[in-house]
């Protein structure tokens, strides 16, 4: 018998149970979406962490100390030992771009004008090419040593009127001291720029080390002593602030220029090539690891320097996302295997209720394999339709979530074809048994079953 | 015409022909349903197999209907030796050379009666639209050219027995085989579907009819009475019988109550 005669015959038996029909394809539709939902909502968030990592932001490396032991991402158990005249040095190296600190202000609140913004994270300092300049919209990249910053669209847009470039920004930091900033430039994305910061859209701000991080790391350190006083404390031997213009500002600088450890430094390499990265990578450890810098009386058995670039930083995020993918089509798996078995059940039962139509088709000349065929078609049938209904709801589901997280939208599309596949694999593993029961019906106690 | 096998020496005039055909079942002991039957079946003829319940009827009918084999003896449809025959060719030459029509008429429910109609020219790899042309003729011949298009559940007792005949003839058998056609039928409708039997085997149609009723029997033109798994006797009735002058009163003729 002519395959297209087998579905058109299955169809309409198929038809002739509409509910059960449904119920039966469901098990095969939750599990085909749950995966296509999943398996979308993973391709999504990829795309969008790695379309996240612009050209310029794979040649750095993000370095900082924590226990070799420790386990997570970026950050986890740091401590701050570099110090920076740690980082001036490791900016001197040949094979380093540029190198600075990241160092996230606690602050309290944001005021510009009259108006006051609590804020109390995304104030980020740092070195001036941590934001790139193609990434500004307008304005320059901060100074280093100026009382500078640069906002993301975001943290320019919370006031009531915008702040703009030119304007002047109080922070207030957590011991409740006042310091200001001159908004020099804005930056294009509300994303953040790093794996430090994490990739979602916030508002932030971002000015120099030096003087902010400094001065914290100073007001933390001393107490709320004057800005002269510090002097005595400091070890007075650095020059970087020689060119401050502001006398206290230079004294306060060179005073903690050497003792303000950082968290967190970043390390820029000459090109994102792979050796550049791994040059300059390697220098900077070797550097720090040295009897020569501060941050090697901290290092040690307890304390290493990792440094990583944010593609293996990301790596370390879709280790756990691709673990979390896997669990979720395991949970899949057993609902399909459930689906098949449905599907299996209800075959069962409808060779069973359909045996004296077995029996007439037998009677009129239907070959056993013409049964067989009617009624595998038939589970097959079930199987795709369930198949073809998970995967549209799955892409939908996938769809809504990556609209509600705001990620581009990644259509897996050899998962549809898989999902169709298994489709037709579930319904001829589950329509086997009961088809070929089904073949060998004998036509003359079919024809006698009631 | 006659009960002594004479094998299949014709089979161009010979529909079915039985040769000394026994049938045991092993149901704890052996139960010999058939038990040495012999009998010729020609072309173009109108049989009538009567009997009590236990007789052999449908033992017999199995076998000629190419449902069952032999357990011994030589069952002939069409030429073919059924007990030599391979599953599927058995299956093969029942779907083309015998036509089936049941007591409880076993049409397809959901199939609407053209469907029913081309259902084993189907099997036979028939294409869709010359299907459905030759049971849109037969159904006009059954005289239910304004039904093709209704499911069983929507014609009546003696037009889905029209149908059941059409799907019958579908495939241009060697045979049609009857069982109690006109069992589940009231008294005007039956004589209405016997007609057409009659019509089609005017038309040289081969029929054998397994009936109990003798009224019904009557209209073949000879009866085959089976006892006990043997040919009690064979009664020649010459012409296809009349209807109008049943040899006995209807109630009468019934052989097992």
């Amino acid at each position: 018998m002519n395959p297209l005669e087998s579905l058109r015959l299955s169809w309409r038996s198929i038809r002739g149970h509409k509910l059960r029909s449904a119920l039966t394809t469901l098990g095969i539709v939750i599990g085909i979406a749950a995966v296509i939902a999943f398996v979308t909502l993973g391709a999504s968030l990829q795309a969008g962490i790695i379309g996240d990592i612009s050209p310029d932001d794979q040649r750095n490396v993000y370095g900082w100390a924590a226990d070799p032991d420790t386990e997570g991402g970026p950050l986890a158990g740091a401590q701050p030992v570099v110090s920076g005249d740690d980082l001036e040095t490791i900016e001197g190296l040949e094979d380093v771009e540029a190198a600075y600190g990241y160092a996230p202000i606690q602050s309290q609140a944001v005021s510009s004008g009259d108006e006051q913004i609590a804020q109390g994270d995304g104030v980020i300092a740092t070195g001036p090419s941590y934001v790139r300049e193609d990434t500004l919209r307008e304005g320059r990249q901060f100074e280093p040593g100026e009382r500078e910053a640069v906002l993301n669209p975001a943290a320019a847009g919370q006031f009531e009127e915008n702040v703009s470039v030119g304007d002047e920004i109080t922070i207030t930091i957590l011991g409740g001291q006042q310091t200001t900033a001159e908004v020099v430039g804005i930056t294009d994305s509300n994303e953040g720029l790093s794996p430090f910061e994490g990739f979602e859209s916030s508002p932030r701000i971002y000015v120099p080390t030096d003087p902010y991080y400094v001065e914290q790391a100073g007001a933390v350190e001393l107490g709320d002593e004057g800005p002269g006083g510090s002097e005595g404390v400091g070890n007075g031997d650095g020059e970087d602030a020689a060119e401050a213009d502001d006398a206290d500002q230079a004294a306060q600088a060179q005073a903690d220029g050497g003792d303000a450890r950082f968290i967190a430094v970043i390390v820029e390499a000459h090109s994102a090539d792979e050796d550049d990265v791994d040059a300059a990578r390697q220098a900077a450890i070797d550097y720090l690891e040295s009897d020569d810098s501060d941050a090697s009386e901290f290092l040690g058995d307890d304390l290493a320097m990792t440094f990583q670039t944010s593609a293996e930083l990301l790596q370390q995020l879709e280790d756990v996302l691709e673990l979390l993918q896997n669990f979720i089509v395991g949970i899949a798996a057993i609902s399909l295997l459930v689906g098949s078995i449905g599907i299996a059940n209800i075959m069962l039962v409808s060779v069973t209720e359909r045996t004296r139509e077995i029996g007439i088709m037998k009677a009129v000349g239907a070959q056993n394999r013409d049964v067989l065929g009617l009624f595998l078609s038939e589970a097959v049938i079930l199987g795709v339709i369930g198949a073809i209904l998970g995967t549209a709801l799955g892409l939908v589901a996938g769809y809504l979530g990556a609209w509600y997280i705001d990620l581009p939208l990644v259509y897996p599309l050899e998962y549809v074809a898989l999902a169709i596949a298994v489709g037709v694999l579930v319904g001829i593993l589950s329509g086997l048994y009961p088809a070929w029961r089904a073949a060998r019906t004998d036509p003359i106690d079919a024809l006698r079953y009631e | 015409m006659t009960e002594t096998g004479g094998g299949a020496e014709a089979s161009g005039a010979t529909a079915v022909s039985l040769e000394n055909v026994r049938k045991t079942y092993q149901l704890g002991e052996p139960v010999h349903a058939l038990d040495g039957v012999s009998l010729e079946v020609p072309r173009g003829s109108y049989t009538a197999i009567m009997g009590p319940s236990g007789s052999g009827k449908s033992t017999l009918m199995n076998l000629v209907g190419c449902l069952d084999t032999p357990t011994e003896g030589a069952v002939v449809v069409d030429g073919a030796d059924v007990a030599t025959l391979s599953d599927r060719e058995r299956t093969t030459l029942r779907g083309t050379t015998v036509g089936f029509v049941f007591q409880t008429f076993n049409l397809m429910p959901r199939l609407n009666a053209v469907e029913n109609v081309a259902l084993p020219q189907l099997f036979q790899g028939v294409g869709r639209d010359e299907r459905r042309e030759r049971a849109r003729e037969l159904l006009e011949r059954v005289g239910l050219g304004d039904r093709i298009d209704h499911v069983p559940n929507e014609l009546s007792g003696g037009q889905r027995q029209r149908v059941a005949l059409a799907r019958a003839l579908v495939n241009d058998p060697a045979l049609v085989l009857a069982d109690e056609p006109s069992g589940n039928l009231d008294t005007e409708t039956e004589a209405e579907v016997l007609d057409l039997f009659g019509e089609f085997h005017d038309a040289g149609t081969t029929l054998v009819v397994v009936t109990h009723e003798r009224h019904v029997a009557e209209r073949a033109e000879r009866i085959v009475h089976l006892l006990d798994g043997k040919i009690e006797r064979i009664e020649e009735l010459g012409s296809a019988g009349d209807p109008g002058e049943p040899a006995e009163p209807a109630d009468g003729g019934r052989e097992d109550r």
